[in-house]
């Protein structure tokens, strides 16, 4: 019940969300260079009309993560009394995110086929 | 753009840890999150308070804590492989104790080696596998926990363990692992789990549950359960020293066979032999029970606390000192048989080797293990049964002197005045 409110978004189902969270981040920083954790959350938003918001429960721990994991690096920088974490793509990042994206991509157009022909036969048994 | 002042980040960075964000690098990213998201609402012309709080909303009903909550379990996700590692290595040892112990039971052989390897990698590969584990994915409030929980159960494994071998020391082993596991981790374990539970009454029940398992034990533990029967072991020995004491009155007889050689060398092996009972007595009786010669002197054996202890009389006579060991009792009981072989006849020794009180060329089985007369008659027998043990060597002793000098007196007798008449009616009379 938590878990589900975690990856708040307006549009799309949770289960849809989660399976592309890791795309949407890693895709997001090979384009940006490297990105703090607002940042993050407000260009998603932005650049979908709102339609993804991450929450802060779904992204930092997925940030992490994939830190752990080696895909992310970390900068800290001083922001006034705090610190400020960028992070940015390693290389073994930068391929995970090329292969994801393509990987994405290939599927979303196999999905799109796929309903197309679902939508187009019932009209015909009508 | 507006920017948090000082005081205004030390209360939101206060706010964080306040609702559990125990990790550093966690803290430091929500902190700049939470302040840039402050700033721009406040940008947008909304005061502190009121970005302050929006901003929290955001982090959705679980709170600050369900976002450490997730990022340690995808963290921990990574360790699966350390993690089979962990549970394969419990598992095996849960299936070797399991065997030991079913082994054990059937006093089939082999349940040592299966109990001792099994408690061993539990102690010392899976336990610490698991403490490794555990801090390294958990908050370092809790490593106190952590760490209270290893030793104790480390403890506990060893002291089982050890009480299961007879090894020395299990007891206070055991009792320190479990009183650690009963004074620090179910409280700390339960403490935590009623502080973030949904619902409190019923955590605060099972936790008091587990408390009292854990104390009910551990006064099991303490209870001198065979008290009663330890007490009945003592007096038959206590009984037995007392006729010991009434048989030992062959001075009399002694006297009259003053300047007899026979007599003289076998009241010397008699007095070695009851020496070294004594003295290994005591022993046995200040080591287990802790307290001084004097006292151990004049203790009456049924009012011993330890009675029912095995681990120290067995270290003692099996792996202390030379001179109290059992080898040493058994060749003195053997001379002391010789000895007394030799106060008769050549023609009727070989009768009396049948009545000898002590037979130490006999095999013992005990559940199916074959033993010689010291590991029958003294490994692993509570310190109320070798003490009685010990009274039955005093008593048997004496008899068999007093025989001896009976018979060395007809002997004399019968040597002195060939009629034989006073010489035998003297012996018979006493």
């Amino acid at each position: 019940m938590h878990k589900k409110l975690m990856y708040v978004c307006l549009m799309y189902s949770n289960e849809l969300i989660k399976g592309t969270l890791k795309t949407i981040v890693l895709s997001l920083l090979a384009k940006k260079g490297r990105m703090y954790g607002y940042e993050i959350t407000q260009h998603v938003k932005e650049e979908t009309d709102g339609k993804i918001q991450l929450t802060e429960g779904a992204l930092y721990p997925l940030l992490h993560r994939l830190e752990a994991e080696g895909l992310l690096e970390t900068e800290k920088e001083n922001i006034g009394k705090r610190v400020r974490k960028y992070y940015r793509l390693t290389e073994s990042g930068n391929n995970q995110a090329t292969s994801l994206a393509a990987e994405f991509q290939e599927f979303s157009k196999t999905m799109n086929r796929l309903l197309n022909n679902f939508s187009l036969k019932p009209s015909y048994y009508v | 753009m507006s920017e948090l002042n000082e005081q205004q980040v030390a209360l939101i960075s206060a706010y964080i840890k306040q609702h559990g964000i125990a990790q550093n690098t966690l803290h430091d990213d929500l902190l700049d999150h939470v302040c840039t998201s402050i700033e721009r609402q406040m940008d947008e012309g909304k005061s502190f308070e009121a970005a302050f709080e929006q901003t929290i909303k955001l982090f959705g009903p679980g709170g600050l804590k369900q976002v450490q909550q997730q990022t340690f379990e995808l963290l921990t996700e990574m360790n699966e492989n350390m993690k089979k590692v962990a549970f394969s290595f419990g598992l095996t040892s849960t299936i070797l104790l399991l065997a030991g112990t079913i082994f054990k039971l059937m006093h089939w052989p082999g349940a040592a080696v299966l109990i001792v390897l099994g408690a061993g990698s539990l102690a010392f590969v899976y336990l610490p596998l698991l403490l490794w584990h555990k801090l390294k994915e958990s908050p370092r409030d809790e490593s106190l926990m952590h760490i209270s929980g290893f030793v104790g159960l480390t403890l506990t494994t060893i002291g089982v363990l050890f009480k299961i071998m007879h090894w020395p020391g299990a007891s206070i082993t055991l009792l320190s692992g479990m009183g650690i596991l009963a004074a620090l981790y179910v409280p700390l374990f339960y403490f935590k789990k009623y502080k973030t539970s949904s619902n409190k009454s019923i955590t605060l029940s099972t936790g008091l549950v587990a408390m009292t398992c854990l104390i009910l034990v551990f006064g099991l533990m303490t209870v001198n359960r065979s008290a009663n029967f330890n007490r009945g072991l003592l007096l038959v020995g206590a009984e037995l020293d007392y006729s010991a004491e009434k048989a030992a009155n062959n001075e009399g007889l002694y006297l009259k066979l003053d300047g007899n050689q026979d007599a003289a060398s076998l009241k010397m092996a008699v007095n070695q032999s009851l020496d070294e009972i004594l003295a290994l007595r005591l022993k046995l009786i200040t080591e287990t029970e802790g307290i001084s010669e004097d006292e151990a002197m004049n203790i009456e054996p049924y009012l011993l606390s330890k009675q029912d202890n095995f681990d120290i009389p067995t270290h003692i006579l099996f792996h202390g000192e030379e001179k109290y060991s059992a080898n040493i009792l058994v060749n003195s009981l053997e001379t002391f048989q010789e000895r007394l072989l030799q106060v008769y006849q050549p023609e009727i020794r070989s009768e009396m080797v049948t009545i000898l009180p002590f037979d130490f060329s006999e095999t013992y089985t005990f559940r199916d293990e074959k033993m010689d007369w010291a590991n029958f008659h003294l490994r692993h027998i509570p310190l109320s049964g070798v003490l009685s043990q010990l009274s039955k060597m005093q008593l048997d002793i004496r008899n068999a002197e007093t025989q001896a000098l009976l018979y060395l007196l007809s002997q004399s007798a019968v040597s002195e005045s060939p009629s034989g008449d006073q010489g035998a009616y003297e012996a018979q009379s006493l």
